[in-house]
């Protein structure tokens, strides 16, 4: 026999599975380390894409005077102006992505823990009927 | 007032009832929009500049994800500016990569806003982003409003740069990167309005989140205040030339949306506030409740009773309720078709139930038409001599006039006047 309440709990925990659960129950099947290092790892090699292209406009911008003073400049030093700033943009993007992924976990974990809190119930209602 | 609740719980039906076919024509009527402004003010790719293209992209678009039109929008400007000039491409596809990798990253739904916020400066009405992400979306939409308006003004600064581009030689490739690095680094007003965007953004969604009388009002005229002073300021400062009664009308225009966007997405009664207070073993809530304005929209009903007898038979099961037989002595005469359950139900509300009743022929029929409204009445008999109904809860309603007591079952007087 069809039981209301155990329908319409059924019916919100589908909803929930078919939009902003899909994601959390993929983000719950993580770890949270192994999760939040998987995205910075992400983050690292966004941000070292971002960066080399920014860095190859900014050569091709002033390339006449960078081919020019190619041989003059102290290339390690360059080098190392270069590695600095490349370090720093990877590791600000990296902190703002563990802040950002860290809280995204911790949201999707609530929210998940409520849906099985859901399932739980559901099971007693089960339970209840037989 | 009420007529534009109505007017709101209709669209909401109307939404609710074909949201598949409506999302895709909005998602095929903002692809074609975006595709068309695009070859409009850039078009120098004239295989591109075909309402067939167009319109296949938007088709497309109207059932793919709605990241894709950004991607279709992304891909028409680059073949565009590549077809102008393949450094201002090359700028191009970094700028795009640069905002898709670090920044749409953290919000792929923010998609949308770096797509609505250079149409929108197209049709001139830019401030009413920060204004609508501020009361829909979270802080994190002023990046994507940050993205949309350089994007912009990416675009704009090619589509102005465009002749002297096309007449430079094509071994001046490095002064076409310059040219157009330069109008993007050196743009002033870009800078402003990503501030003052990012600053409404936030102002907008901190006051709609507190918990004061009109939230949402305050916030939009704070919000659009806050976006003027910004202007103004950041004009005074750094001298940006913008014109600022544009701004004005502009700001004006954005309040006007706001509050439509509030009238469908925060209608609540102020009036009506609840406070309470209450506890349990670990917290003590003190709890506001605003209620929400609503009102039932009107659905057109024809109900058809019938009160002849014979006509009822052999149509299945008659799940109209008759007064059970110890009942028929409780109902009252009383006026015909007037059921008041006493205390509990207004005679005029009753009156206005029976107000939809259309009686019909004796062919037409049929068990299940009944007036409902509310839940408060069931069956309605009109001629038949007798009249009863009774509640949703199957409570039978006693007509006024009469006690029951007072009428015997068999007084042959007491119908006389039906």
């Amino acid at each position: 026999m069809l039981n209301e309440e155990r329908v319409i709990l059924m019916t919100k925990m589908e909803s929930y599975e078919e939009n902003e659960g899909k994601k959390n129950v993929k983000i719950g099947s993580y770890f949270r380390g192994d999760y939040i290092g998987l995205q910075i790892l992400k983050s690292v090699i966004s941000a070292s894409i971002a960066f080399a292209l920014v860095f190859a406009l900014y050569i091709f911008y002033d390339f006449e005077v960078f081919m020019q003073d190619i041989y003059k400049m102290d290339l390690f030093a360059f080098a190392k102006d270069v590695l600095v700033a490349y370090l720093a943009t990877i590791v600000s993007y990296g902190i703002l992505s563990y802040l950002v992924y860290s809280y995204r976990y911790s949201k999707a974990k609530k929210s998940l823990k409520a849906y099985y809190d859901n399932l739980k119930k559901l099971n007693s209602l089960y339970d209840d009927e037989q | 007032m009420s007529s534009l609740l109505e007017f709101r719980e209709k669209l909401k039906l109307i939404y609710s009832r074909n949201d598949i076919y409506i999302i895709s024509v909005m998602k095929f009527l903002l692809a074609f929009l975006a595709l068309t402004v695009i070859n409009g003010n850039m078009g120098y790719m004239n295989k591109l500049d075909n309402l067939a293209i167009v319109l296949i992209v938007s088709l497309l678009c109207s059932f793919l994800p709605s990241g894709c039109i950004l991607f279709f929008a992304a891909l028409f400007s680059l073949l565009h500016m590549y077809e102008l000039s393949i450094e201002v491409a090359v700028v191009g596809l970094c700028l795009y990569l640069v905002v898709f990798l670090l920044f749409l990253r953290f919000s792929p739904r923010g998609s949308l806003l770096v797509l609505v916020t250079p149409l929108l400066f197209v049709f001139h009405v830019p401030y009413i982003v920060p204004l609508a992400a501020g009361l829909l979306a979270t802080p994190a939409a002023a990046v994507s409003s940050g993205c949309g308006v350089v994007v912009y003004f990416f675009l704009s600064n090619v589509i102005a740069n465009a002749q002297a581009i096309s007449a430079m030689e094509a071994e001046e490739a490095v002064a076409k990167l310059q040219l157009v690095i330069n109008a993007l680094l050196g743009n002033k007003e870009m800078l402003v309005l990503v501030i003052s965007f990012s600053f409404t953004i936030i102002v907008v969604y901190l006051i709609r989140r507190m918990s004061v009388a009109y939230a949402w009002t305050i916030a939009i005229l704070t919000g659009g205040i806050a976006n003027l002073i910004v202007l103004l300021v950041a004009d005074l400062k750094y001298d940006t030339n913008m014109s600022l009664g544009g701004a004005v009308a502009g700001t004006a225009i954005a309040v006007l949306v706001a509050k439509v966007i509030e009238f469908f997405r925060f209608c609540v009664d102020y009036n009506r506030t609840e406070k309470v207070q209450f506890e349990d073993d670990e917290y003590y809530y003190y709890v506001k409740a605003v209620p929400k304005m609503t009102v039932a929209a009107q659905t057109k009903r024809v109900k058809r009773i019938n009160t002849q007898r014979k006509s009822l038979s052999g149509r299945g099961q008659r799940t109209r309720s008759v007064r059970p037989q110890e009942d028929l002595s409780g109902p009252k005469r009383g006026r015909q078709g007037s059921f008041v359950r006493s205390g509990t139900v207004d005679e005029d509300m009753v009156m206005d139930v029976l107000d939809e009743v259309v009686v019909s022929d004796a062919e037409d029929f049929v068990n299940e038409d009944y007036v409902e409204d509310e839940g408060y009445v069931q069956g309605v008999e009109d001629d038949g001599a007798l009249g009863y109904g009774e509640d949703a809860e199957g409570y039978p309603y006693e007509e006024e006039g009469y006690d029951s007591e007072d009428v015997p079952r068999n007084d042959p007087n007491v119908y006389e006047d039906l």
